[in-house]
């Protein structure tokens, strides 16, 4: 086994699949047939039923967002590899409601691709499905790569903000339309220190030098960006938010959800050290930090390093945020 | 090959003939153009599917006597299921020319239903193949099934045109790769075209031997083509010359209503099979 406290490989992904339903009985129920998670609390209101899912590696996201207020049920896939289909079918048919299920898909290929098949048999037992898809990465925001963004930070705001909207009664389409908005006004921006673990291995996935940085690694440790000097975190935190500043085209009076999160091996410390340098940025630019939140919600595996996002909000996205979530690595 | 069980089934076990005949020529095309699971996954997909389809219409055996009473077919089909449980009717009805006679047969549980084999293959290929192209099979099979349970459970010339043109569409939808992209739509689009433009009257056995002549034609397209999508985009020039295995996998699917293929080569090669002007 190359990961020192794993039983295996293969095992791994379903060890602690079981794991993680054994620790929060009253939030999760753990499907083993299908290798899904359902939320065992949802709110009567809910009209709809929110499913997501993606290639596992990228704890607590998204078992870690099933419960009410947020996802009715999760699909984790291998390592960073998609679910399959199967999965994302009988979870949809598990948590559906009177309108259907909307799926909350990461930009990748193979999500994509899995996410959509399952809709399409879904069509087939007349379940209604509609689509949010997440790219919110402005490292891989380039003519260039015809698969567009990458999904990344801005997936577990989505998923709450949706969540709580869900939970008003919103119909299908609407949260569709939603969700697509507030991806639009979502971006994400990741650096990294050092690489995580390949798990195929047990070496980094890439190496770089004590004094260099990957700035716009992907969560899968893609290195798409490029490779910098290291410099001083305040430098690097500037040009990570003044990017976003310019992607998002915040103004003078905006107001933005912060999320400054981990990839896996970062500290709490270093974390909180770049969101206060992050609204200090966004203070010169006139742009009101009016939630933030630090920790591991979309990691890498054990990568060292973090990521920003930085969504635009309304009054109505701030009362969305607001509503009571309670999921295993969600509450407040 | 055994000859009884309906026209789907015949096509079905043909099929998994031919994938199993042909599964190294199969992967080495798909080593050169994807990851050389290909081959494999279709195979070990029949495989399930076939097996899944022995105990419930149980006619697989000869004699072709008691078929398939109850009506807890195989598959699950939602809804339409109920028939008046007719038990043992001997429909032989799967040759050209029938499928008026056919449409009005409408007992699920006939030996001549179409949908069963189709809703098994299509299960098993959605449910069990992993990798992409597996899955996408899976996804033209349940349009099939689905458009043969709207002809009265036969698989009449429109069905299969309707039914095609659906999946075409499903896949499409999911994959969002368009003809040129060198991927399996190029066979099957067409194969599609063929369809829509064949006579009912033909029968469904010639109209798919049409359509599969269609689909040939397109696979010999795709050995000169760039991928732009799935998984031989990332080889980029290394797999020009090669054709798409899933348009391949398409071609076999459409030839093999005719009889079981044991080689591709008369097919991949420009002046094979009947063939056209060919790709060049």
């Amino acid at each position: 086994m190359t990961l020192p406290f794993g039983n295996s490989l293969e095992s791994l992904v379903t060890d602690a699949l079981e794991g993680f339903a054994r620790a929060h009985p009253d939030t999760v129920e753990h499907v083993r047939e299908h290798g899904f998670l359902t939320a065992r609390h949802s709110a009567p209101a809910r009209r709809v039923g929110l499913v997501s899912g993606g290639g596992s590696g990228h704890e607590p996201l998204h078992v870690g967002f099933v419960g009410a207020g947020m996802l009715d049920a999760a699909c984790p896939g291998r390592i960073f590899s998609s679910p399959h289909n199967r999965q994302v079918f009988e979870a949809s048919r598990a948590v559906a409601r009177e309108d259907g299920v909307v799926h909350l898909v990461k930009n990748y290929t193979g999500d994509r691709i899995n996410f959509g098949i399952a809709a399409e048999r879904l069509a087939h037992e007349q379940l209604p499905c509609s689509t949010v898809l997440i790219d919110d990465d402005v490292a891989s925001d380039s003519a260039e790569i015809a698969a567009g963004r990458r999904g990344t930070g801005a997936t577990v705001l989505v998923e709450k903000l949706l969540g709580a909207a869900a939970d008003t009664g919103l119909g299908r389409q609407e949260l569709a339309e939603l969700g697509a908005d507030l991806v639009g006004r979502s971006r994400t921006l990741s650096v990294a220190s050092a690489a995580h673990t390949a798990p195929a291995t047990g070496l980094p996935a890439f190496t770089l030098r004590e004094d260099e940085l990957e700035y716009g690694v992907g969560i899968h440790g893609e290195r798409s960006g490029r490779t910098v000097q290291r410099g001083t975190a305040d430098e690097l935190v500037r040009e990570m938010t003044e990017t976003l500043v310019r992607a998002l085209g915040l103004r003078r009076g905006a107001s933005v959800v912060l999320l400054v999160n981990g990839l896996g091996a970062a500290t709490r410390l270093e974390l909180y050290a770049a969101l206060r340098d992050v609204t200090r940025v966004l203070d010169a630019h006139g742009v009101a930090t009016e939630r933030a939140l630090a920790g591991d919600y979309v990691t890498a595996l054990d990568m060292r390093g973090f990521s920003v996002t930085l969504l635009e909000a309304d009054g109505a996205t701030l009362d969305l945020y607001d509503a009571p979530a309670h999921t295993p690595a969600w509450s407040r | 090959m055994d000859d009884s069980g309906s026209f789907a089934e015949q096509w079905m076990r043909r099929f998994a003939a031919s994938v199993s005949a042909t599964e190294p020529e199969l992967t080495a095309l798909d080593q050169e153009a994807g990851d050389g699971d290909f081959g494999t996954n279709l195979d070990a997909g029949l495989k399930a599917a076939l097996s899944a389809l022995e105990p419930a219409p149980a006619g697989g055996t000869a004699a072709g006597g008691l078929d398939a009473a109850g009506a807890t077919g195989g598959g699950g089909s939602p809804g339409t299921a109920g028939g008046s449980g007719d038990a043992g009717s001997t429909g032989g009805a799967r040759d050209a020319g029938e499928a008026r006679e056919a449409r009005e047969a409408r007992d699920a549980g006939d030996a001549g239903d179409d949908v069963p084999a189709l809703r098994a293959v299509a299960t098993a290929f959605l449910d069990e193949v992993g990798g992409t192209s597996g899955p996408l099979f899976g996804l033209l099979l349940q349009d099939l099934a689905q458009a043969a349970e709207e002809a009265g459970h036969r698989l009449t010339v429109p069905a299969l045109a309707r039914g095609a043109r659906a999946g075409l569409a499903a896949i499409q939808r999911v994959g969002e790769a368009v003809p040129g992209d060198k991927t399996l739509v190029d066979g099957l689009a067409p194969a599609c075209e063929a369809l829509a433009s064949a006579e009912e009257s033909v029968g469904p056995a010639n109209a798919l031997a049409v359509a599969a002549d269609a689909a040939w034609q397109g696979v010999r397209s795709t050995a000169d083509l760039r991928a732009r999508r799935g998984r031989a985009s990332y080889v980029g020039e290394r797999a020009s010359g090669v054709p798409d295995p899933g348009a391949v996998g398409i071609g076999l699917l459409f030839a093999s209503a005719g009889g079981t293929v044991t080689s591709l080569a008369p097919y991949l090669e420009a002046s094979g099979s009947g063939g056209g002007p060919g790709g060049g």
